[in-house]
Order: C-alpha cells, then structure tokens, then sequence
C-alpha cells in the first residue's frame, strides 16, 4: 500500500544522526578525547590539539581522493610513493635543474598529478585492477624517486618556502586552513554534485552505472588523477614541514590514509561513506596516537590499542546497522 | 495422518511497513508438484523462506510429517529434508560438480593418519546421483562455471538429492532456461515425484503449471486466496484469484500513427552475433526483435545503445549519421534502453527510486553540476504517479520493490530522459501478470500518443505478435525475416528462427 511519506520529527532526525556512522565514530572519539584528557594534562590543550592538525593534515588531505576512490570500489596503494616522488622532484628540480623554487613546487605536484593520471589510465584502459595497478606503481614510484634522488636529500629552502607547513594563519596552523577548505569542498562535491552521485552509483553497481548512461571510465580517470594531485599537495607541505627533502617521504602513509577512510564509514566494497565520516577518522587515528604517547604509553603499544580501537568501533556500528537494518 | 507432508497454517509475517503474510495457509502432500503461484509481492518468496529457515514467522503453526516444527536457519530446514534452489544459484563456479554436489557433507577417509576427502568415492557418488536423474552427459570434474544455465541448475537438484531432500522448493526454475533445458527439467521433475519427492513449484508462467503440477495455491496480497486441483481450473481462473480482477485485455494496443524514421542501421557489423544488420524504426512504431536466445538480439540492441560499439555500419537517428561508441553517447542522441537483466543492468538496487529515475538526466536536474533535490523528487513523485509504481515513495530502496515495480522505475528513468528511440530487452520477463499488462498498456500509450518508435525484444511469441507493427526475426546474428502486423503468426515466426537443421529435424519428427 502506498503510505504518504511522514516529514521526520527534530527528534527522531536527531536519533538518525546519532546512530549514522559518523555519529557513532563521533562519540567513539569524544570518549576518547575525554579518556585521554584524564591521563595527562599535557592533551587536551589549545596548543597541542592545533599542533596535532598540522600533523594530520597530509593525511587529510589524501583522505579525500581515497574516500572518493573507495566509494567507487576501488583503492589506491601508490599514494605515499606518490608524495614521495612530489617531494623529490620538487627537491631535485630546484637544487638540480635550478628551477624558481615557485615552479619547483609546480613541477613536483604536477609530476604527482600525472602519477595519479597514469594509474588512472591503465585501470581504465587497460582494465587492471585498481589493487594491482597501485600495488605495482607503489613500488614504481617509489623506485623512481630513489632513482631520481640517488640518496641526497635536499635542504636549505629559503625562508617563505616553509609558511605553508610550519607558519600559522590567525592563529591556527597554515595547512589546516587548507585541509578544513578542501574538507568542505570535496564534502560538499561528494554529496551534492552530479560526480559524487556518479561515484555512489559507480561503486553500488558499475554494470549499471554504465547502462545508465553515466561516462564511468571519464569519472574513473578523473578521480585517481586528483588522488594523485593531493597526494602531491601533500608531498609539498611535508617537505615545507620537515624542511628537508628525502626520498622515503610518505612511506606508509597509505595505510594510515585507508585505516581512516574505513574507520570513518566507507564501505571497502564501495557504494557508501563520507568526506564527514573519513574526517572523524582522521582526527581520532591522530589523538589516540599522540594523547597515548603524552599519557607514556609505548609506540609499539599505542598501534595495538589503536588496531583495537578500529576493530571495535566497526563492531560497534555492525551492531548499530543490522539492529537498525531490519528494514 | 494422511498423505499430507507439509501443513502450514495461520502463518503471520511482517516487515516494516508491510505484512507480507496474512494467515497464510499451505500444505504439501507427499509425492506431489505443488504450484504456488501469485503476483510479484504476494508472498510467495515470503512463504518459500519461511519453508526453508531463511525467515521466522511471527506466528502460525508449521507441521512437518505430523509433527510440529520450528526452523532458526537454513540448515536447520535442510536437515529436515526440505531443499530449495534458487533463481540465483547458489554454486560456487570455480569447484567441480562433484565438489558442488557434496559441498559441506563431502564423503571423507582417513589416510595417513588425517582425515581427508575421499576424491574417487564424491566423483562416483556424484557419477551415481545424477544417473538417478537420468543424467549421463555431465562430467562430474568439470567446473561448475563451464556448464551452461540448465546443466548448473542440474547439478543443483543432484545436490538437493545428496541431502536426501523430501521436499524440493524451486522458484522460478525455469526463469533462464532454453527451451529444450525447460523439457528436461519437466522430465526430471516428473522423474522425482514418482520416487514420492514433493515438489514446491513457483512460476510466473501458468502454462507450466498446467503442464506439470498437480494442484496450485495462488497467493495474494499476503493472503492464500485458494488452492485447487490443477485438472479442474483454468487459466482464466487462476488469474483472476491472482490479480483479484479480471484482466479484460492482456495486451492492449492502441493503433498508432507511423511516422518518419527515428533509427536507421545500415550494414551493422559486431561479429559472431551482430552481422551485417539493418532495418528501421519509425516514430509511433512497435518493432518487434524475435529471435532464440542466442540469436545476437539483445547484442544488436547492444550495439545500437554503445555497449558493444560497432566494428562497421551505420547508425543514422533522424536522418542524421551518428557515431555511438558508449552508452553515454546514444543517451545523447535520445536513444534510451531497457535491459534484459533489470538487477543488474537496469537499476542500481541499493539505490532510491529517487536516484535511480533522475540517473540518465542528472544533467537536467542539476543547476551547474549541482543536483537539485527537490526537482529529483517531483521527478521521482511523477514516475511513481504516472507509472502507479507501488512503493513507500522516492525515498524507498529500489531492491525493496517487487520485479514489476522495479521494472518500472527502469522504464520511468529512460522516459525521463525524453527519448526518441526506446529499446526495451524482455520488458516483461518475469513479472506478474498485472504488472505486465500495465507495461503493455504504457508502451502501446507512448507510442501512438507520444510518437514513441519502440524496439522490442521478446522471447514470448504472444507478446511479440500481440504489441509490434512489424517483426523482424535473427537467427546466428543475422536479420532473417521481416514480417508486418497482418501476415505475423505464431507459425511464420517461429519457422523463421529456427534454423536449417532445426526444421528438418521437426519436420521429420511425426
């Protein structure tokens, strides 16, 4: 029988939002925010939490493409190689070829967007996975950038070059400016605009997705692409960070990036998440590390609790979703 | 007790928002085909699952043998003999037939000390199951995913065997079958109810039930409306128990004005099943595409819609030459396409009736790449109006809706996109009959009031003769007849797809 749609009540939307993904995770951190804060007091501080954005912001920022590319079903393994390389042909063509420093940064987040672009083509046009297209372009890249670099680091950038990583803007540090500008953006794009509906609809059934009309291969194409141009704008604020150039830059990070992505909701199969959620993510992977070594917690038991914290809070939220998926 | 093996009674069930089954009623005797039939939404799945542990009923009484039952799982239903095989199969396509026939129970010795599985004595158990269904000519170390649809479907009774089942559930068996793979699993059929096998029969097609079963239950609307001896109803009858109505004209079709050429194809060429092709389509027209499955039909639409690109040939839309070498492409050239395969070709299920319909004009819903929600709904609400799709409203889950329904939100979604052309794969393939009914009716309105040119494949004669102008038969990827609405009949049709060898062999039959 066709029942007319009931408009939902404030508190019944309030319910929904609480028991989302996001609003789960979202507690999920509060808890350990507040957990944490007990432990030490060196924590839950002005200063540390904003010293604690900076250190996310790469991984942030790759978050975003990888959300995307999840969503789609895919992945993308080459990410950390990718800012890797950034960072050495950002080095290298300055100090090497003698490039302005201003194209010098050009030059390496451009040669990151072709990595990505190369990914991109070959799992389109070639029809290679995307896990083993990645997988092999990881090792690729990172060759590359060993080859490239042939071991020297790069230093002595002048002055200007580390605003971006090291400065601070009102007060806050320059790049979490602009992680919160892409978050809102790309967030934005993804739910609202005719490409995030293509990427939900890409990843729920590709088959389908295709019949309808939707240039599947041309949205494919574009995403790993812009994987591969904020991995880059990444590999440019960690060199601007760090003050040097070395060519293991971002080894790893590419798990930490999908850790986050899945942890804030985004199925591995595709067809659901969130730029909100994969944020949640992000920031609660990076308090747990940082609030437990504060509280003298060892490294290597700080990834224990935070595999733990993952396992758990998937759990938490199967739970949550079936009890709730009955219809 | 009497002969009766399954009784089911007051059976309750309810989802969210609907009662799928209101003291529901069944029963089973023992050694019998039992039909269950209804429309899309009855109840029927409802009942077959809860038959085989899948679902829980709220409340009613289940006896299996006098004895009363309750089934938690699956399993539970399957060590009581009770065995089901599904429409999508349930094999595993890398494995041989063997493997699959005993998959969990396989036959295990012990060598060296370990307990392992006993390889020669599964092949010759398999070997031996299907020589009891009179099956000879499969090799029980093939993989599963060589065998075609009929011989998959072959082994998954041999497998319902090796469990000794007493009742075998089969819901659309039929569904993916050719004609002479339908034949052998009526005899196989046949051959299971003399060794006193029930059989839980579910079909869309009414002429199998009378061809097989012994009695039939029609269901409706979550409530058992009866159940007769097959020998002593009709057709007509059991319809109108399924539709609550009389369905006055199955296939309506209104005369139509025939205009100008929508779609030419000259020459079009994608061997093996797309050769040398050409014809037209006509605004306001019906053309129907007959043709045995195989033939290169739905691979001729497919080329037309960018699919399967043409190697050569031409396409011309309005009397223009166009080139269309993805489905984006002939979306832009306002050709629209129904698929054969609606789960997964058709729709994106896990998505809304909102979603789905707006899918192949996105860009006119949307204000500088920005989709505009408000105007995706009254899309939806129109479609859901126009069509009478019968869902919560926009916002429901497509894989929620029953095949007819979710036929329709395929068919709502190309009629947003205001197409010239609209080739519809099987429109009505396993759908109920209402359902079918108001998509003939839709199809005949968009064309003669519209100007509509319509291409229809079908694989059910009746539809074909009934809904098309014009009816242009393949056979082996090439077009080999054309025939108009009046010189049309089941014969001159059936006589063209069939091939050389084929009519010999039906003519020298007696």
């Amino acid at each position: 029988m066709p029942s007319a749609p009931r408009n939902p009540t404030v508190v019944e939307k309030l319910r929904r939002h609480l028991i989302s993904q996001e609003g789960v995770l979202f507690m999920i951190m509060l808890v350990s925010v507040l957990f944490l804060a007990t432990r030490t007091d060196k924590f839950l501080t002005v200063d540390n939490l904003l010293q604690q954005g900076r250190f996310m912001t790469e991984v942030g920022l790759i978050a975003i493409p990888m959300t995307y590319i999840i969503i789609t079903g895919g992945i993308d393994l080459s990410v950390g190689s990718i800012l890797g390389l950034t960072a050495i042909v950002l080095g290298w063509s300055w100090q090497e070829l003698g490039f302005p420093l201003e194209l010098a940064i050009v030059t390496g987040i451009a040669s990151g967007t072709l990595a990505g672009f190369v990914n991109g083509l070959f799992i389109v046009r070639v029809g290679v996975p995307p896990l083993i297209m990645t997988l092999a372009t990881l090792a690729l890249f990172r060759g590359l950038a060993e080859g490239i670099s042939k071991a020297r680091s790069a230093r002595g950038y002048p002055e200007w070059f580390f605003e971006l990583g090291q400065g601070e803007f009102l007060g806050i540090p320059t790049q979490l400016w602009l992680l919160i500008v892409a978050v809102l953006v790309f967030g934005i794009v993804l739910a609202r605009t005719q490409l995030g509906r293509a990427l939900y609809a890409i990843g729920n059934n590709e088959t389908g997705a295709r019949f309808s009309g939707l240039t599947v291969n041309r949205y494919l194409l574009l995403i790993y692409t812009f994987s591969g141009f904020m991995s880059g704008v990444a590999g440019y604020i960690f060199v601007s960070r760090v003050s040097t150039t070395r060519s293991d830059m971002g080894t790893g990070i590419e798990l930490d990036v999908i850790a986050a992505v899945v942890l804030g909701g985004t199925s591995i199969f595709g067809g659901t998440g969130s730029v909100a959620g994969t944020m949640i993510g992000v920031v609660l992977i990076q308090l747990l590390k940082n609030g437990l070594a504060l509280s003298g917690v060892t490294s290597d038991a700080t990834i224990v609790v935070i595999g733990s914290v993952l396992i758990f809070a998937i759990l938490v939220n199967n739970f949550i979703q079936t009890r709730r998926g009955g219809d | 007790m009497t002969d009766v093996l399954l009784q089911m009674q007051g059976i309750n069930k309810n989802f969210p928002g609907v009662q799928a089954l209101k003291e529901a009623h069944f029963e089973v005797r023992r050694g019998e085909v039992h039909a269950l039939i209804g429309e899309n939404g009855a109840g029927k799945s409802t009942m077959i699952k809860i038959v085989s542990g899948v679902y829980q009923p709220d409340s009613g009484d289940i006896q299996l043998d006098g004895r009363a039952v309750h089934f938690g799982n699956p399993r539970e239903a399957h060590l009581a003999g009770i065995a089901t095989i599904y429409q999508e199969l349930g094999l595993y396509p890398e494995l041989s037939v063997a493997e699959n026939i005993f998959m969990g129970h396989a036959p295990m010795k012990k060598r060296l000390g370990l307990w392992t599985i006993d390889w020669e004595q599964m092949e010759s158990g398999a070997e031996d199951l299907l020589a009891e269904l009179n099956i000879h000519d499969l090799d029980v170390g093939a993989k599963v995913g060589t065998l075609n649809v009929g011989n998959r479907q072959r082994v998954e009774i041999a497998k319902a065997l090796s469990l000794d089942a007493q009742i075998l559930i089969m819901d659309e068996p039929t569904a993916a079958l050719t004609e002479s793979d339908v034949e052998q699993l009526f005899s196989i059929v046949r051959l299971l109810r003399e060794r006193g096998v029930s059989i839980i029969y579910i079909s869309h097609r009414l002429n199998e039930v009378f061809e097989l079963a012994d009695r039939v239950t029609v269901l409706r609307d979550g409530e058992t409306i009866g159940t007769q001896q097959v020998s002593m109803t009709s057709e007509a009858e059991l319809i109108s128990m399924m539709v609550g109505r009389k369905i006055e004209n199955l296939f309506p079709k209104q005369v139509a004005q025939i205009g100008d050429v929508v779609l030419e194809v000259r020459n079009l060429q994608r061997p093996p099943l797309t050769r040398d092709i050409s014809f037209s389509v006509r605004a306001g027209e019906i053309v129907g595409l007959a043709g045995l499955v195989g033939s290169g039909r739905s691979e001729t639409a497919q080329v037309i819609f960018g699919v399967l690109p043409a190697e050569s040939g031409e396409i011309v839309i309005n009397g223009a030459p166009v080139k269309i070498n993805k489905p984006s492409e002939a979306v832009a050239q306002g050709i629209g396409y129904v698929p054969e395969d609606r789960g997964h070709q058709g729709l994106i299920r896990e998505m809304t009736i909102r979603e789905n319909t707006s899918m192949a004009v996105l860009e006119t819903v949307s204000r500088h790449t920005f989709i505009n929600r408000a105007q995706e709904r009254s899309l939806a609400n129109r479609s859901i109006q126009q069509l009478s799709i019968r869902a919560t409203g926009p916002e429901q889950i497509t894989n929620k809706l029953s095949g007819g329904n979710q036929q329709k939100v395929v068919v709502s979604k190309w009629l947003a996109s205001e197409p010239s052309l609209l080739i519809m794969d099987e429109p009505t393939r396993g759908i109920d009959v209402g359902a079918k009914a108001e998509i003939h009716r839709l199809m005949s309105r968009l064309a003669a009031e519209e100007g509509l040119a319509i291409l229809m494949i079908s694989s059910e004669l009746p539809e074909i003769l009934a809904m098309s102008d014009r009816i242009l038969v393949m056979r082996e990827g090439r077009l080999v007849g054309e025939f108009s609405r009046d010189e049309a009949t089941q014969e001159t049709i059936a006589h063209a797809m069939m091939s050389e060898a084929a009519r010999q062999a039906a003519s020298a039959a007696p």
